[in-house]
């Protein structure tokens, strides 16, 4: 049995809200995705604003209604047995607000400890042994509110194993952190499937995080995944290409539409006026685009050959940056 | 039991800023007065023999008094949805709850209960500030008798409130709607003044609020009534509770299902 089975999943959402007899237009958020988790895995799925990462995250945890496809959640069906599936699983929310900042941790995971029906003669140890894995045990009593914002995201995963899951879903669980915060959660979340054995669906869309962290990755775009594979697998769709990054001054986008070769930008230096494009571009290639760049208008600053990365893999199947 | 955890969470957060709750007591009670002086400037007096001939109790700051604490107790569960929910909505916390295994009815129930008992930790407190300021005598007797009557009007308060909370997940943001609802409550539930001055359709319509048979049981019971007396408004709080938990929970399952097409969150 696999821990998470999705089949043709879609997701609409309504423009208003749809009464009977209300002609709404609705907007496809989800269209129609596929993929399994196993047992154990940390799977990723790594897709741009706005891509349905959170939709599918929130069908999948039984808080939002599918359109199409189905869902099972070890092996319970998302829509019949919703609450089974809310015993087993456990999410971290996109954001920094997702539990009460007017409590202390203590509080707040007491109160979700009951709401998730952990037996009284447990919770106290449980919490206690949560809060000191997290590392907030000497900050207990404080208010959430007193709380930097890697504190509170410590927290919330702290607040996501109360009921010991066995499927953890995390949006975003690294949005937002300072560096060192990060890392941790990072860390964290690898320690969880390599040493407790959970499953992990997270989703991200810093490639970096989801290629070092994660077992296998999809990549969504415009609600479709559109590559599935381990981030080594992923990274041979781009092996043995050219990936070169071009600093160019002056730079326009309308030019860019025009360019036969997928480039996209993956940073822009308002201030100095420095546009940094990037892309799978052959030997032979090269001096075409420079020439390209040059007649747009553009002056080229600098031409650097690139170890190719997740981010190239996106580009080439799309033509845009995770960025964009 | 999760019950007891929403309602001591809830508390917890309320009582934790002891100005706050100073706040909310002085504007309870500060709201009373601007409405028992009003009420006593049109009467010409704090005694009125016409509110007496229509209503039994002709001491205009004891008719008010009782009006207004179930006033305030009776829109508490509908407060509770309208701004509790809104505001757990606008901030996640209502989604990680929605995740739990909880049901949702029990989560929703819990809210309104903090809320109610938190309104009435605040109303015996106007309470007997009104009954000390404006020297209304009030017997043991009076308070035992009006328990059974308050615990039933809360019934049906929670009930009428629940209509509300489907309402709110669904449309997200109905505080405007909610006060103005309020406020029309206080004119045709006979709070301030007899509800015989009014039109015959008003009259009619007050009938459907739980509030108005609250009312009218307990000034009843102020003024002496046995149950026996007060039983026609008995009988109308025991028929709106049923209706409103069954219009109220069905109206919530029907809103749940589109909540859940739209998301819970999404502003
Ligand atoms: N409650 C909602 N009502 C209407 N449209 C929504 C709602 N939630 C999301 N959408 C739309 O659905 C699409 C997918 O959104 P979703 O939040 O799933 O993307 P995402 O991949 O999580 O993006 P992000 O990186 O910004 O979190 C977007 O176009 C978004 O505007
Ligand atoms: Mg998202």
């Amino acid at each position: 049995m696999y821990a998470i089975e999705v089949s043709e999943l879609r997701k609409s959402y309504p423009k208003k809200i749809p009464l009977p007899f209300r002609k709404v237009e609705w907007i496809e958020a989800v269209k129609g995705i596929s993929f399994k988790v196993k047992k154990g895995e940390l799977f990723g799925l790594l897709g741009p604003n706005g891509a349905g990462k959170t939709t599918t995250i929130k069908i999948l945890t039984t808080l939002l209604e599918p359109s199409g496809g189905t869902a099972k959640i070890l092996g319970f069906d998302i829509r019949k047995d919703a609450r089974e599936i809310r015993k087993r699983i456990n999410l971290v929310a996109e954001g920094e607000r997702t539990l009460y900042w007017r409590l202390s941790a203590y509080e707040n995971l007491k109160y979700f400890a009951r709401i998730y029906y952990i037996p009284k003669s447990e919770e106290n140890e449980r919490i206690e042994g949560l809060l000191k894995l997290v590392g907030l045990w000497e900050r207990k009593d404080d208010l959430v509110m007193n709380y930097s914002r890697g504190m509170k995201q410590r927290l919330a995963i702290a607040k996501a194993l109360i009921n010991d899951p066995e499927v953890l879903f995390l949006d975003e669980p690294t949005l937002g952190l300072d560096v060192q915060s990060a890392i941790f959660v990072r860390e964290f979340i690898r320690k969880l499937v390599d040493e407790q054995k959970k499953t992990v669906l997270l989703t991200t869309h810093y490639m970096a995080e989801a290629e070092e962290l994660c077992d296998r990755i999809a990549i969504i775009d415009h609600g479709k995944i559109i590559a599935l594979d381990t981030p080594e697998g992923l990274k041979k769709l781009v092996k043995g290409e050219d990936v070169v990054e071009i600093r160019v001054r002056d730079f326009s986008v309308q030019k860019l539409k025009n360019f036969p070769w997928k480039l996209a930008i993956v940073r822009e230096d308002v201030e100095r006026g420095i546009t940094t494009l990037r892309g799978q571009i052959t030997e032979e290639d090269l001096p075409k685009v420079v020439e390209l760049l040059v007649k747009s208008g553009a002056r080229i600053l600098s031409v650097e050959q690139k170890e190719p990365t997740l981010e190239d893999v996106f580009i080439k199947l799309t033509g845009r940056t995770l960025r964009d | 039991m999760p019950l007891i955890a929403i309602i001591e969470k809830e508390l917890r957060m309320f009582f934790r800023y002891p100005l706050r709750v100073f706040s909310a007591v002085l504007v309870g009670i500060v709201f009373l007065l601007q409405f028992v002086f009003f009420g006593q400037a049109v009467l010409g007096g704090r005694y009125s023999p016409l509110l007496a001939s229509s209503t039994g109790i002709g001491d205009y700051p004891t008719y008010a008094l009782v009006g207004y604490v179930l006033w305030w107790l009776s829109v508490s569960p509908m407060e509770a949805y309208v701004w509790g929910i809104r505001r757990e909505l606008q901030r996640g916390t209502f989604e990680t709850n929605i995740a739990a295994p909880i049901r949702i009815t029990e989560l929703l129930l819990g809210l309104a209960l903090s809320w109610l008992i938190m309104d009435s930790v605040l109303m015996m407190i106007v309470f007997a500030f009104g009954i000390l300021i404006f020297g209304i005598s009030l017997t043991f007797s009076i308070l035992l008798k009006s328990l059974p009557i308050l615990l039933l009007s809360f019934l049906a308060f929670l009930g009428f409130g629940f209509i509300f909370a489907g309402l709110v997940m669904m449309l997200k943001h109905i505080g405007p709607f909610a006060q103005i609802f309020e406020f029309a409550m206080l004119f045709f539930s006979g709070v301030f003044f007899p509800l015989n001055v009014m039109p015959k359709a008003i009259i009619e319509f007050s009938k459907i609020l739980p509030l108005t048979h609250s009312v009218t049981a307990i000034r009843g019971i102020f003024v002496g009534k046995t149950y026996a007396e007060i039983a026609p408004s008995i009988t109308w709080l025991l028929l709106l509770v049923l209706v409103y938990w069954l219009v109220g929970y069905i109206l919530f399952r029907w809103a749940e299902r589109i909540t859940r097409v739209m998301g819970y969150g999404g502003y």
